[in-house]
């Protein structure tokens, strides 16, 4: 997916829920690659345009599992936290 | 291993930053223009798409600037960029950038030039194997001492010693003479030097009736065996006899003190000298086991000397073994003077980098403005430091490079003036040290004095500076200050390199005004050795002489006589001496005095003075009674209360019965060992009535209306005319002599006046730069005081009073500074003493008229303002 597309299904994905300021995407893509959680290959769009693709690597993937654990541990710390209240 | 592949990517990225920014510009454009694309769809005018794409997207550049920053090579960029601007602004001022520039240089380059001499002489290591180990006994020893310490010792693990003699080489077309190192198998054992082809001499070939060996020295096997590769083998004629040549040493090996062209074993050499346990000739270096201390060898050795002393009561009473590091023994003379230069050259450098400061704070004042605007458009104070640091580290870089080629020719210079006792360390050169050594002091200069000014400049309040509305009258108070100090401790800096300079110059003049005991002017000087083969007995030796002298003194113009030592000259010998009718001496306590063996009228040719009885005679010869004249600090020292003429001496532990000789006169005294050395007791003998045959040596005196090269090929000829294979060698006037002698007080003196020289100069364009400064600033306030009626005169003064207050803070602080400094080089002053007050007071006058001088062009400049321009001066 190149950046409109990645801003775009998250916005989709998340139900209009996430609507982040979305050039901020890129930033963050830029920290990504610097790990090397992404990867970034220059191809072409539906509209003939040239655009960058993303794609997650196997470090990448690695990096998602141990940030959903961490996500879902503090998720979880606030939702007993709140239904303690 | 992932930390390795992200520095590649960051890597990847700076290399590519171009490329990089353009793929980022692409990629975002693409975004913006699908999102109002898809507003457009929705049915947007074309303006409200783009403004809600833009919206929805966020700033743009700011974006970019954290996606690029994201990489981590902001810093650099910055760098680049300061670089570049630096370098641009450098370029636009070159009257302030080669003043600065210039300035560092010569600061730099003097502290490399005498840097890389320290490192060359004090810091490198001696080129011989491990030579932290190595230990040299202070004086000489004889041959069977030195092997019985060598077998004794536990705390050696290799020791041995040398003697060099002049041996005559009759192996080329002139007869010459090459200096022959007599060494016993440990010598260049201990040294740790293998050689470059062959071997060295084994101890199985260091005793009694071993064979005729010699190892080459490399100069010696260029010059006299044609760099033969097949040189082992060979047979030379050395000394009347004929040696093989076993190895020659490689280009890099000397001996640590002395001269030597080739080595051959003691027992071969001088066979008699080395079964002499009273012969002390040998100089010994030893090599410590390892672990072992200095201390604890110097125990040994004391306990090996008691035991000696037992066993061999006549000769061996009273030995003292003093053992000392090697390399402690060949600089520690010279490591006080070189301290000294270093220690003066950072001054001069420390007032360089006060001038540079001071540029640099004159330059930010100026620049305030433009400062002030880059700090009001948004520039952190963090940053613009950065930005002054990077220039002022662009210039000391500047300077040390321009301070590495002025070294690099200070260098030569300072090779070419060395004293003898450096000549021999000849690893002075240029290293990866004396680089490293650059590199830091410039980029240290850069950014510690470069500190001060940009701090000045990037602090303060922006809006009040730009409410200053570009008057700049009231530039910092604090750069103010900060200016002040730099130009009173340049001035106080000065001082004390000039009074050491001063110092020096009078030592130096006290010791050139000294009184040698001779007249030096118009004495050719040469030494000549007959060879003990074909001379063995007196008198044929003495024959020799009386011919040689008469014809020589059957040329026109010119009067010759000869002497065993000349004075300065280098050699020494002494002996025990015992006086008829005084309480008797222990055998081996007698008092020391220098013996001289002289033939022909010496002391007329040499001038020195009679100063009681008689001189020697014609008539003084073989077969006639014997007699001495003394010097006068003879008759100070042992008689004080008596007539010497008439009394009777003679030489300790020699024949039986005793040759008593009478004293006929008293001669003025010789420095004989250095003008600044003190003048030893001394016997004169006639040659004809020695009975020692190793007085086989003499050295010719004489005196000409004119010193020429013709005179020397004519003496030549009259030797070589009575005997074709005696080299002459050691052809100095006496006036060289007497240059070598002052030679290492030369150098000091040139060198510290050099940069007391150097350092009142950068001090003078100090404060005249702060002086034409402050008028500068003070127009204003001058055209005031002349719209009110102020005289020329009064301008005059308001600007001269200003200046004279700082020079006289900064010469009281100097004065001070010096006393406290000037102590440290006592022992490189001749007679005088380091708070001499009369050089004191020199150097503050000469460094108040400079710095009034200094202040004189800008007061000038002053006075002749006219109130009018002043007034709109800004």
């Amino acid at each position: 997916m190149h950046g409109y597309e990645i801003a775009n299904s998250i916005q989709r994905i998340s139900d209009d829920v996430l609507q982040v300021e979305e050039g901020s995407l890129y930033p963050a893509l830029q920290r990504m690659l610097i790990k090397g959680w992404v990867t970034a290959k220059w191809g072409t769009t539906a509209g003939n345009r040239r655009a960058r693709y993303y794609r997650l690597t196997a470090a990448g993937r690695r990096q998602l599992a141990v940030e959903m654990s961490q996500f879902e541990r503090v998720i979880g710390a606030i939702t007993r936290v709140i239904e303690a209240v | 291993m992932n930390w390795l592949r992200e520095v590649a990517r960051r890597l990847r990225m700076l290399v590519h930053r171009r490329q990089f920014d353009a793929d980022l510009e692409e990629e975002m454009q693409l975004h913006l223009e699908l999102r109002q694309q898809e507003h457009l769809e929705s049915g947007m005018n074309a303006d409200s798409a783009r403004a809600a794409a833009r919206r929805r997207f966020g700033n743009v550049t700011a974006l970019r600037e954290k996606s690029h920053i994201a990489w981590g090579w902001e810093w650099f960029e910055n760098l680049v960029q300061d670089v570049g601007y630096g370098l641009r602004m450098l370029r636009k001022n070159p009257g302030f950038t080669s003043v600065s520039v210039l300035t560092l240089a010569l600061g730099i380059g003097a502290n490399t030039a005498i840097f890389s001499v320290i490192n060359g002489v004090l810091l490198s290591p001696l080129p011989y194997k491990n030579p932290q180990q190595l230990v040299v006994r202070r004086g000489n020893d004889s041959p069977p001492n030195v092997r019985d310490i060598q077998r004794q010792a536990r705390a050696f693990s290799e020791g041995g010693g040398i003697n060099v003699q002049k041996m005559d080489y009759t192996g080329g077309t002139e007869p010459v003479q090459v200096r022959t190192g007599l060494v016993d198998a440990g010598f260049l054992e201990t040294l740790g030097v293998q050689p470059m082809l062959g071997r060295i001499i084994s101890p199985s070939e260091d005793m009694k009736g071993g064979p005729r060996l010699a190892v080459a020295s490399y100069s010696f096997w260029q010059n006299f065996l044609g760099s033969d590769p097949h040189a082992v083998g060979k047979a030379i004629p050395l000394g009347g006899n004929t040696y093989t040549v076993i190895g020659v040493m490689p280009a890099s090996f000397a001996p640590p003190a002395e001269h030597a062209d080739v080595f051959v074993s003691m027992w071969a050499g001088d066979p008699g000298a080395a079964a002499e346990r009273d012969v002390h000739f040998m100089h010994t270096y030893w090599r410590l086991q390892t672990g072992v201390a200095l201390a604890q060898a110097q125990a040994e050795m004391a306990a090996i000397d008691r035991r000696l002393a037992e066993q061999y009561p006549a000769e061996e009473k009273e030995r003292k073994t003093q053992l000392v590091p090697l390399h402690e023994w060949l600089v520690g003379d010279v490591r006080p003077a070189l301290l000294v230069l270093f220690g003066a050259v950072g001054l001069v450098l420390l007032i360089a980098c006060a001038n540079f400061a001071s540029l640099l704070m004159a330059r930010e004042v100026a620049r305030r403005q433009e400062l002030v605007i880059r700090a009001a458009l948004g520039a952190g104070r963090g940053r613009l430091i950065r930005k002054t640091l990077t220039e002022s580290a662009l210039l000391s870089v500047l300077g040390g490079v321009a301070g590495l080629l002025l070294a690099q020719w200070g260098t030569r210079m300072l090779l070419a003036l060395r004293p003898e006792k450096l000549a021999r360390l000849s690893g002075i050169h240029m290293d990866t040290r004396v680089l490293l050594f650059v590199l830091a002091v410039s980029v240290l200069t850069g950014v510690v004095f470069g500190m001060a000014p940009a701090w000045v400049a990037a602090r303060g309040d922006v809006a009040e500076a730009l409410n200053e509305s570009g008057r700049s009258t009231t530039a910092s108070a604090m750069g103010h200050r900060i200016r002040n100090i730099l130009v009173t401790s340049e001035l106080a800096l000065a001082l004390v390199l000039l009074v050491g300079a001063g110092l020096l110059i009078k030592g130096f003049s006290r010791l050139r005004s000294m009184n040698p005991g001779f007249n030096p002017a118009n004495v050719m000087t040469m030494y000549l050795q007959l060879p003990a083969t074909r001379y063995a007995e007196i008198p044929k030796q003495t024959q020799f002489r009386r011919e040689l002298l008469a014809r020589l003194n059957s040329l026109p113009g010119l009067q010759a006589a000869m002497v065993t030592d000349i004075p300065l000259g280098g050699n020494y010998v002494g002996h025990g001496f015992v006086i008829d009718g005084h309480p008797p001496v222990a055998v081996g306590g007698e008092p020391d005095v220098q013996t001289l063996s002289v033939m022909g009228d010496y002391f007329r040719v040499m001038q020195i003075p009679l100063r009681a009885g008689r001189d020697f005679t014609p008539l003084d010869r073989e077969g006639q009674p014997l007699v001495a004249i003394v010097s006068e600090e003879v008759v100070r020292e042992f008689f004080p209360h008596e007539n010497p003429i008439g009394a009777r001496i003679h030489w300790a532990r020699e024949t039986e019965p005793p040759q008593w000789m009478t004293v006929i006169g008293v001669v003025a005294d010789v420095k004989h060992s250095g003008l600044d050395q003190p003048v030893d007791p001394a016997v004169y003998t006639p040659f004809p009535q020695s009975n020692e045959i190793w007085r086989s040596f003499m050295t010719l005196a004489i005196r000409t209306g004119a010193v020429s090269s013709g005179l020397v090929e004519e003496v030549k000829k009259q030797v070589w005319s009575l005997d074709s294979r005696i080299p002459v060698n050691d052809v100095h006037t006496m006036d060289e002599l007497m240059a070598v002698s002052l030679a290492q007080q030369r150098f000091n003196m040139l060198l510290l006046g050099l940069f007391a020289a150097l350092a009142l100069v950068l001090a003078a364009v100090g404060i005249y730069g702060m002086m034409a400064y402050r008028v500068g600033q003070r127009m204003h306030e001058i055209g005031i005081h002349i719209a009110l009626g102020a005289q020329r005169r009064d301008v005059l003064r308001l600007v001269l009073v200003d200046g004279a207050k700082l020079a006289c803070f900064g010469i009281a602080i100097g004065i001070a500074s010096a006393i406290a400094l000037t102590r440290l080089m006592t022992s490189l002053l001749f007679e005088v003493k380091p708070t001499d007050p009369e050089t004191f007071a020199v150097v503050v006058i000469v460094l108040a008229i400079v710095a009034l001088a200094a202040c004189y062009a800008p007061a000038r400049r002053a006075m002749r303002v006219d109130p009018m321009v002043a007034l709109r001066y800004e």
